[in-house]
């Protein structure tokens, strides 16, 4: 019953907080929205026991990806001339909803057929020895191809900053 | 849940908020008074209640009397975002209490069957705890910094940004590098691979297996509490305040706070993860269990000269110049203080020969080595923050392009080779 009760909190917040994110007008607003999301979600995954994924979550999603938006949000002064120029946005968006409408019909089918109970999981399951001897030894492949991909991400950010220079001479 | 079960977690938690927030006051103190000392001065030494000044600790229950009762002003530029504004400086309170509470202050004990952690938040998965919930502080200061509007605030805010970032790399190598030796993410595992010893003679210390990791952690946790040489992020001399120029009376004093308590939980992750814990050198948890009688006869040798010392240099202390008339009640805080230090020592003295004469039983022999460890880890804990004071008044603080090329040109190459040699070095003993 009050697992219950802290499961609908969590998820009030997740909802309330990423529907924050996407309608707040300044960056800012959006990731202390979007911090509020991910800290719930991480509630929700140490509701179900799994202490690792909660504390990655927390490690990743708020330490990592919220700092460094933070990071470049008060490093960069962005202007409204450097922003794009979207006369028709909420029409576009209103037209794009319509257009997906048929898809969250579905999404709903979906989850109403899902199975209510579920198997139990093993013990060793999302522990940090399980999460670990399992990403390193059935994904590993996977995981390495990953890694590869960011560091091409990376690579690609610094070259494409590094040559237009004409402004930070 | 049993009685004993529910008497060590409240317990523990009562300790935890005890040490992390009592500490806040004793650590202003000691931060001024060894300022004073080392700047050859005195140091705050007149606040008293009824003449008590002791020491001069006094002085910090009345900045916190007069922090609560100033007056909270806003900038008039803050218009929107209000909320987080205010909310702002209880993030990086709240992320530096959190972070503190997955300490072991004694060893797991057992009662009726039942293992029970000496530890605010009895979870195995203490090194990650203190990593992500010691990173959330960093929201707090961003919020805060961004939202003050202010030139001074946002470049201290940009510079706690990318030094927590760069910081935050060989910190966490170090730790990796600690895990691989000590093949666990739980403290008290951790505290426990320490009460060994190497070659039969040295105490198996994270400092002395890994000192190269010590060193890199050091650095690197000085940076991320933003504590001098590193105090770039508020370089009164350059930008003021940084991200607290804007904040007065509570808010301010909860940033201010915040600070003392990251530090607070800096020092006992070091002493834990490094310099033995709660551990007494070369007495593990199962040794004093079972010699407990020679260990409180050794203390009752030391206590009355410990005492001793004590009371002579506060005679000595405690006093005015002669040429000034009226004392203040010195004397009679001398009296009152050696009097109770006495009656302190005797009632210790008593109970120490109860356990040497009649043995404690075990479950007394329990309780008293948990609390031995508790006070070898208040010890210990105390020390390590006097080593961060001493070093903040020391050392001149860094340009900060200096601390950035620390950070990415020396640490993370060097926290990196110590990951490959200790991982080199566990392979090579399992083979």
């Amino acid at each position: 019953m009050i697992e219950q009760g802290i499961f609908w909190i969590l998820t009030l917040f997740l909802v309330g907080g990423s529907l924050g994110m996407i309608t707040s007008r300044h960056s800012v607003f959006a990731s202390a929205n979007f911090m509020l999301a991910m800290i719930a979600l991480s509630g929700i995954f140490a509701l179900l026991n799994q202490s690792f994924l909660f504390l990655a979550q927390i490690l990743v999603a708020v330490g990592a990806v919220i700092t460094l938006a933070l990071l470049v949000i008060v490093s960069v002064n962005i202007h409204q001339r450097y922003t794009p120029d979207e006369p028709n946005m909420r029409r576009w968006l209103a037209g794009v909803s319509l257009l997906v409408l048929p898809f969250f019909v579905l999404l709903i089918n979906t989850a109403g057929k899902m199975p209510i109970s579920f198997k139990d999981v093993p013990a060793e399951f999302g522990t940090v020895r399980g999460v670990g001897a399992t990403l390193f030894s059935d994904w590993v492949l996977p995981f390495e191809l990953v890694s590869i991909l960011l560091l091409v991400a990376m690579l690609a950010a610094i070259i494409i900053s590094r040559r237009g220079g004409d402004h930070d001479a | 849940m049993s009685t004993a079960a529910l008497i060590v977690t409240l317990g523990s938690i009562v300790l935890g908020a005890l040490l992390a927030l009592m500490m806040i006051p004793v650590l202003v103190w000691l931060e001024r008074r060894i300022a004073g000392l080392i700047q050859d001065r005195v140091g705050p030494n007149r606040t008293n209640i009824l003449g008590f000044r002791l020491g001069g600790v006094v002085q910090s229950f009345a900045d916190v009397i007069k922090l609560v009762f100033k007056e909270e002003y806003y900038p008039g530029h803050i218009k929107t975002g209000r909320w987080l504004y205010i909310i702002a400086p209880a993030i990086t309170f709240s992320a530096a209490l959190l972070a503190f509470m997955v300490i072991p202050f004694a060893d797991t004990v057992q009662f009726g069957g039942e293992s029970l952690r000496i530890q605010p938040l009895p979870v195995d998965y203490g090194v990650l705890w203190y990593l992500a919930i010691g990173a959330l502080g960093m929201i707090g200061i961003f919020f805060g910094g961004w939202l003050s509007h202010n030139k001074y605030s946002l470049l201290g805010t940009q510079r706690a940004g990318s030094m927590g970032l760069s910081y935050e790399l060989p910190l966490g190598l170090a730790v990796v590098s600690m895990m691989l030796t000590y093949n666990t993410i739980d403290f008290n595992e951790m505290v426990r691979w320490q009460s060994g010893t190497v070659l039969g003679v040295v105490p198996a210390w994270g400092i002395l297996v890994q000192p190269l990791a010590f060193i890199i952690f050091v650095v690197a946790i000085f940076a991320e509490t933003n504590r001098a040489p590193f105090n770039v992020v508020e370089g009164e001399s350059e930008i003021i305040s940084g991200h607290m120029t804007e904040f007065s009376a509570m808010k301010f004093a909860l940033y201010f706070m915040g600070e003392y308590i990251a530090m607070n939980s800096a020092s006992a992750v070091v002493i834990t993860m490094f310099l033995g814990g709660y551990q007494l050198p070369w007495l593990s948890t199962e040794m004093l269990n079972i010699h407990f009688g020679i260990v409180a006869l050794a203390l009752m040798a030391v206590l009355p000269l410990f005492l001793f010392v004590i009371i002579r240099w506060m005679r000595r202390n405690n006093s005015v110049r002669t040429t000034v008339s009226t004392d203040g009640g010195r004397d009679f805080e001398t009296k009152v203080l050696t009097y109770a230090l006495i009656g302190m020592g005797v009632v210790l003295e008593l109970i120490l020969g109860c356990f040497v004469f009649f043995g404690g039983g075990g479950t007394g022999t329990a309780i008293a080595v948990i609390l031995l460890q508790i006070a070898v880890f208040v010890f210990k804990l105390m020390c390590f923050n006097i080593f961060f004071i001493v070093v903040r008044w020391t050392l001149p603080r860094f340009r900060f392009d200096q601390v950035q090329t620390l950070g990415w040109h020396y640490l993370l190459p060097l926290s990196l080779l110590n990951i490959f040699v200790t991982a080199i070095v566990i392979v090579g003993v399992g083979l």
